[in-house]
């Protein structure tokens, strides 16, 4: 109860926040942080919950970002109908590769869900006529939203797409909250933990592990159309493996099989990521006294901008290696052995 | 159907250009069962360890003018020792991890190699062009790439050396009896850690050596190794995890499908059907072709 009330206080408090901060690209990060959450939470149930790594997430991004740009790019049709579309898109691909993948166990599932999303990013990039191949798709503009003849919003600042990712990020978060509580959730954490125990006892493997792909999924292919909308490009990088990379490090870095990790993922990688790109950890090292105009100066000015893909992987081999848990396990831990210092209640709910 | 008249034309030529690919492929591939045989872990950093392959051999012909089949002999030595190093300080440390953190840790390891050799190397391609890059020998009406059979050649010696090497040597029976049995070869008095930095050293050394092989006919760029990495799975579970007869049919036969579909269907969904051939594989002859998986 108390966790829940905090939730939503730090929910109204982050959906005021459009109105008093004006700076578009602070809600450019907070949008970003929210796609990352939306993401990693999806990964979370089918990976954290379910014990099933798939490296292959991207096809499901892929899906609800492509077919919400096509539909409404080629057919006009407004985004809040075609994404239902697309997640149906994703969700039926979900059943699909659910169907070859699951058969298999570790090492061999992981392997496979990367064929199989390479299968559908290699599909879109050659079937030219349907998906503009290569090219990719730039969206002209997305249409005013109105109910009743009233519009709500035309879409010409960064708020409305801030707050539809605030309010999905909330969503899937509520969805794993209410899969670790549910019956769907023992079997899950049943699976993960020993499938062929799991499997004696009763639980049918292969369709619990199909209802978590299908959750992954459908959230997952919402952040996918939410990103299509608002970069109003697509093309087949985001169907690629370091996307799918990229989503299972959220959770991994954060803590896995958690509610909180993907969020505390998304709060250390997205910052540390924009801040590389804004230059902004090149300047503190020369604040720091790293001669500016040196040959190292020179060199970590131009590379550390485009150094985030390096930064995370030197970051999940020290995460693996020192706190396998992630982050939250991490912290926890810590709180756990020292037992007189208590965690506040209030900021860790959310 | 005037395509697939023109493909079955081709057919012998598509063959032959398949399998002296696949030699390379193949070396890759037996580099990533080995670590798989000998730790059990899947390492996904193997293509980016290919890449840094491609990377020593073409400063090797552009500072020092060494032609990029001689400079085995220093990329051999320098990847065993990368090789060595990534087992000691990372891989040794999560022997007894879950599956699926060994595997992140390795995808780390890739991310780390992939986006160093960018920040150094820059993300453009280069060309290692030697005399003979796009010079071809006829034989039978076959024209036959020189760089590519020079590459199956040399494959095809590393491979017969290294099978004599496990099969004749007492280290390479140690190296095979740990990928047994672990903990079997440790009661008998093998010091499997070291069989270890073995495998983990041949195995990176291979995928260099492939890097090397491979350079006088690819582009060189720092993301090179993914396409790789995915291949070198393939490779090896066509041909069972942790045989190495196993991953040389399985190099030969992903060359082949790669070079018979780019002729028959487009160059462009030639992996489609590498995947596809993967997933049959994987769902309906898990332990591989030759049906049996041992060292």
């Amino acid at each position: 109860m108390r966790t829940l009330l905090a939730s939503l206080v730090v929910l109204g408090l982050l959906a005021a926040v459009p109105l008093w901060v004006e700076s578009p690209y602070g809600l450019h990060v907070m949008i970003l942080i929210f796609l990352a959450v939306i993401q990693g939470e999806s990964w979370n149930v089918l990976g954290g919950y379910a014990g099933q790594y798939s490296v292959g997430h991207a096809a499901y991004f892929g899906m609800g970002a492509y077919v919400t740009t096509m539909l409404l790019q080629f057919k006009q049709v407004a985004p809040w109908y075609g994404v239902w579309v697309a997640v149906a898109a994703a969700v039926a691909l979900g059943a699909a590769i659910g169907a070859i993948t699951f058969r298999l166990r570790g090492p061999y599932f992981v392997l496979a869900s990367i064929a199989t999303a390479e299968i559908v990013r290699l599909i879109t990039l050659n079937w030219k006529e349907f998906t503009n191949g290569a090219e990719g798709i730039l969206l002209s503009e997305v249409p005013p939203f109105s109910i009743g003849g009233r519009v709500l919003t035309d879409f010409s600042t960064k708020a409305p797409f801030y707050w539809i990712g605030l309010g999905l990020a909330a969503l899937t978060i509520a969805a794993n909250w209410w899969v670790q509580h549910s019956k769907l959730g023992y079997y899950l954490q049943a699976i993960r933990e020993d499938q062929d125990a799991a499997h004696s006892l009763g639980i049918p493997l292969a369709r619990y592990k199909n209802y978590a792909l299908a959750i992954s999924a459908f959230f997952t292919a919402f952040a996918g159309a939410l990103y299509g909308l608002y970069v109003g490009f697509v093309d087949t990088a985001v169907q690629t493996v370091e996307v799918s990379v990229q989503i299972v490090l959220v959770c991994i870095i954060g803590g896995i099989g958690t509610i909180l990790g993907p969020v505390v993922g998304a709060l250390v990688l997205v910052p540390l990521a924009e801040a590389l790109r804004a230059n902004l950890v090149a300047e503190a090292l020369f604040k720091l006294g790293v001669e500016e105009t040196s040959r190292t100066g020179l060199f970590l000015k131009e590379n550390l901008a485009h150094a985030h893909l390096l930064i995370y992987g030197i970051l999940v081999v020290v995460v693996i290696l020192y706190m396998p848990e992630g982050v939250v396990g991490f912290v926890r831990r810590l709180l756990r052995r020292r037992p007189a210092a208590r965690p506040a209640a209030g900021g860790k709910a959310a | 159907m005037n395509q697939l008249q023109q493909c079955a034309v081709d057919l012998p030529q598509s063959l032959i250009s398949g399998v002296l690919q696949g030699g390379a492929f193949a070396l890759v591939g037996i580099g990533l069962t080995l670590i798989f045989g000998v730790m059990r872990i899947i390492n996904f950093a193997h293509g980016d360890f290919l890449m840094v392959g491609m990377y020593l051999t073409w400063f090797a012909f552009n500072l020092l003018g060494i032609d990029p089949f001689l400079s085995l002999v220093l990329t051999l030595p320098l990847m065993f020792l990368l090789g060595a190093v990534v087992q000691k300080v990372f891989i040794n440390r999560v022997l007894n991890a879950l599956p699926q953190n060994q595997i992140l840790l390795t995808i780390g390891i890739g991310l780390v190699l992939s986006n160093l050799a960018m920040m150094f190397f820059t993300s453009d391609y280069r060309i290692l062009s030697t005399s003979y890059s796009s010079s071809s020998v006829k034989v039978a009406g076959l024209s036959i790439s020189v760089p590519l059979l020079l590459s199956f050649l040399v494959t095809a010696a590393i491979t017969a050396a290294l099978y004599l090497f496990l099969l004749k040597t007492d280290t390479g029976q140690a190296i095979r009896a740990t990928a047994q049995d672990r903990d079997a070869a440790q009661l008998m008095g093998i010091n499997v850690k070291r069989m270890s930095l073995l495998a983990t050293g041949l195995g990176v050394a291979l995928a260099g050596a492939a890097g090397a092989l491979i350079s006088p006919t690819y582009y060189i760029y720092p993301q090179v190794g993914g396409a790789f990495t995915l291949k070198s799975f393939v490779v090896v579970v066509l041909g069972g995890m942790g045989s190495i007869i196993g991953a040389t049919l399985g190099g030969v036969v992903v060359g082949v499908t790669e070079s018979v579909a780019a002729s028959c269907v487009s160059s462009g969904v030639k992996e489609i059907f590498v995947f596809v051939l993967f997933l049959l594989v994987l769902l309906f002859r898990p332990a591989g072709l030759l049906g049996k998986s041992r060292m």
